[in-house]
């Protein structure tokens, strides 16, 4: 039961991570950035890749190269699309990580990829005769610290400051001298970072790494955002967690039914979507002005 | 309140796919599949035109209907003896290994198993706008998918139907997309389609003139839903197997990605983005088999097809976001030019 409960709060805290880095790219230029999970699956396959060097290393190497690939798409990709259509700019993002998929596979062939990263991390010990397994603690305290980081960035810190204005009003945001293409660029290095931290986390638990490895998460924590509110940041991460909560709860309460454990998370997702379109922190329906 | 039906709009689309169909599908027995399977695409593809095109709202969940469409018939004509015997099959409803149906009785009932999966989702569905339509139809595209791999009484769960009948005919499935052609068309110049595309240019003006949204959405929906229910059922048949990740995210990328390419406000723009990416598909495989193009070898590795399929939607889309016909339709001669 509480092993139930410490599960179910360290997936919710590694979907908040990712949704958060979906939502901070969607704050800034109101793109659902589907690719992120190719940020994922790219620092999965550092930290694979580099596991001979020691821990810190190899994940400082991922959060590097994640970081510099989410910068590279924003360049290369998003930045000609600032301004368009919300649906245009999911499908160009949903082109991005097919393209990105295929490119692993020819890299890094079709295959999962394997070794073992922080072996210490996969045990479990005993507090009070209750079984505890070590990932689930290590991945909360991760999550809590980051999130914790995150939270003083964004409520502390100028470029937090710019980044909750240019989400909830962009356009005004850049009258009062917000520049754009730094902070959009700054969005998505963190979004990078953010998901190096999730591949970390993933890897620990399941290093068979494949060019779709972080689509599953990317989904569900992209439903976290839109169950959480897209308009702003601590409803992404709210969403995120919620998702992951209520995922790992549904695989424990449905018992055998928990193959249908998805199917259950997405009606609850259409249902929330139909009573609150803006997510469960909006105030009100958002309806778009002229 | 009609569009006035020009009948070159119609015509010139369907004489291409039919001379596509002829000019490729009779040379080689290769051909032929490829024709067939394009023509299946093609249909998923008009399907996407018919919602997405005219109503401007993204659509993920038409791969659920094509799953529905394309399990129903595949069910329902898969011999009883084999149904009995085989191994991913023991779990069936024993009323759906009975249930044995002819060709073109299973068609219709993927045309309805997709129309009243497409009719009922869209009675909620219809109801959200923008980015929330398109999470929520991933999802209904999600949900379709789990269930479908998971339950092994209504299908093979995440095995294989095998030994589905072919058409026999090289005829069947050429007919049967001219038909769709038809009535995607008709549709497009109907009342309710023009109404359907006045809510994508203004959604705020077309109430205020009367118009109810989530109405003509959802009898689109509804169509299109349809439709895509057959074009999955054709796409099985062609393949001669089904298999639920056949229907999911790649086929969903692919069917959408020929739309946009080729413009989705028109029917030219389906038909003219299917044929590209098919086209330059092919010689792509042919490059990564190593066979001969107007005599020249060009090798590339395998898997290059699918990076420049996918680097050209996106490259499309940055470029020229309508599409290659801008959305419009077939028109003969040269354009004229504006005042």
């Amino acid at each position: 039961m509480i092993q139930a409960i410490l599960d179910a709060v360290s997936l919710g805290g590694v979907y908040a991570l990712a949704a958060l880095g979906l939502g901070l790219v969607f704050g800034v230029m109101r793109l659902v950035n589907f690719a992120h999970a190719e940020l994922i699956t790219v620092a999965s396959y550092t930290l694979v890749m580099t596991h001979q060097f020691p821990l810190l290393v190899s994940i400082i190497f991922s959060v590097v190269v994640a970081s510099l690939m989410a910068l590279i798409m924003e360049l290369v990709a998003y930045r000609r699309l600032r301004g368009s259509n919300p649906a245009t700019m999911l499908i160009v993002s949903f082109g991005v990580s097919v393209l990105l998929q295929k490119v692993y596979e020819l890299v890094f062939g079709a295959l999962p990829r394997s070794a073992s990263v922080a072996t210490w991390m996969t045990g479990a010990f005993t507090v009070g005769g209750v079984s505890i397994t070590t990932a689930s603690v290590v991945t909360i305290v991760l999550a809590v610290v980051i999130l914790l980081a995150m939270g003083y960035l964004v409520e502390r810190t100028k470029l937090g400051l710019q980044l909750r204005a240019a989400a909830s009003d962009f356009q005004t945001a850049r009258l009062l001298g917000v520049r754009s293409n730094r902070l959009i660029a700054s969005a998505f290095v963190i979004s990078g970072a953010l998901a190096a931290v999730v591949a970390f986390v993933n890897v620990v638990g399941n290093p068979q790494v494949d060019p779709r490895f972080g689509l599953d998460i990317t989904i569900l924590a992209l439903v976290g955002i839109v169950v959480g509110g897209m308009n702003s940041l601590r409803g992404s991460a709210l969403g995120g967690f919620i998702v992951g909560a209520v995922l790992s709860l549904l695989n424990v309460i449905l018992g055998n039914g928990r193959v249908y454990a998805y199917s259950w998370m997405f009606v609850i997702v259409i249902v929330i979507l139909l009573v609150r379109p803006g997510g469960i922190l909006s105030k009100f329906a958002t309806k778009e002005r002229v | 309140m009609t569009t006035r039906l020009r009948l070159q709009e119609l015509l010139g689309p369907i004489l291409l796919v039919v001379a596509f169909s002829y000019a490729v599908g009779l040379q080689s027995a290769q051909g032929l599949l490829i024709v067939q399977s394009t023509l299946a695409l093609f249909v998923m593809v008009l399907a996407l035109h018919v919602f997405v095109g005219n109503s401007g709202v993204l659509s993920f969940g038409h791969g659920a209907f094509a799953m529905f469409g394309a399990f129903a018939s595949g069910i329902v004509t898969t011999p009883s003896n084999i149904k009995e015997h085989s191994l991913q099959l023991q779990h069936l409803y024993p009323f759906l290994v009975n249930l044995n149906l002819g060709m073109y009785p299973s068609l219709v009932l993927a045309i309805l198993a997709g129309a009243i999966v497409a009719g009922l989702s869209g009675l909620l569905l219809m109801r959200l706008n923008g980015l929330a339509a398109g999470i929520a139809t991933f999802a209904l595209l999600g949900v379709a998918y789990n269930i479908f791999f998971n339950n092994n009484r209504i299908g093979p769960g995440s095995q294989a139907l095998l030994a589905l009948p072919p058409f026999q005919f090289f005829e069947e499935p050429v007919v049967l997309t001219v038909i769709v052609m038809l009535a995607v068309y008709l549709f497009g110049i109907s009342r309710a389609g023009r109404t359907l595309r006045a809510t994508r240019e203004d959604p705020l003006a077309a109430p205020a003139l009367g118009i109810s949204i989530m109405r003509v959405r959802w009898i689109a929906f509804t169509l299109s839903g349809a439709i895509a229910g057959l074009g999955g059922a054709m796409f099985a048949h062609v393949a001669g197997t089904v298999q639920v990740q056949d229907y999911y995210l790649p086929y969903t990328f692919m069917t959408l990605s020929m739309l946009i390419i080729g413009g989705g406000a028109s029917l030219w723009g389906a038909t003219v983005g299917t044929l590209l990416v098919t086209g330059i598909g092919q010689i792509l495989l042919m490059m990564e088999q190593q066979k001969p193009i107007l005599g020249i070898v060009v090798h590339l590795p395998n898997g290059t097809r699918a990076i420049v399929i996918a680097l050209s939607l996106v490259v499309m889309l940055l470029w020229r976001s309508d599409g290659v016909t801008k959305g419009r339709e077939f028109k003969l001669g040269m354009p004229k030019l504006r005042k």
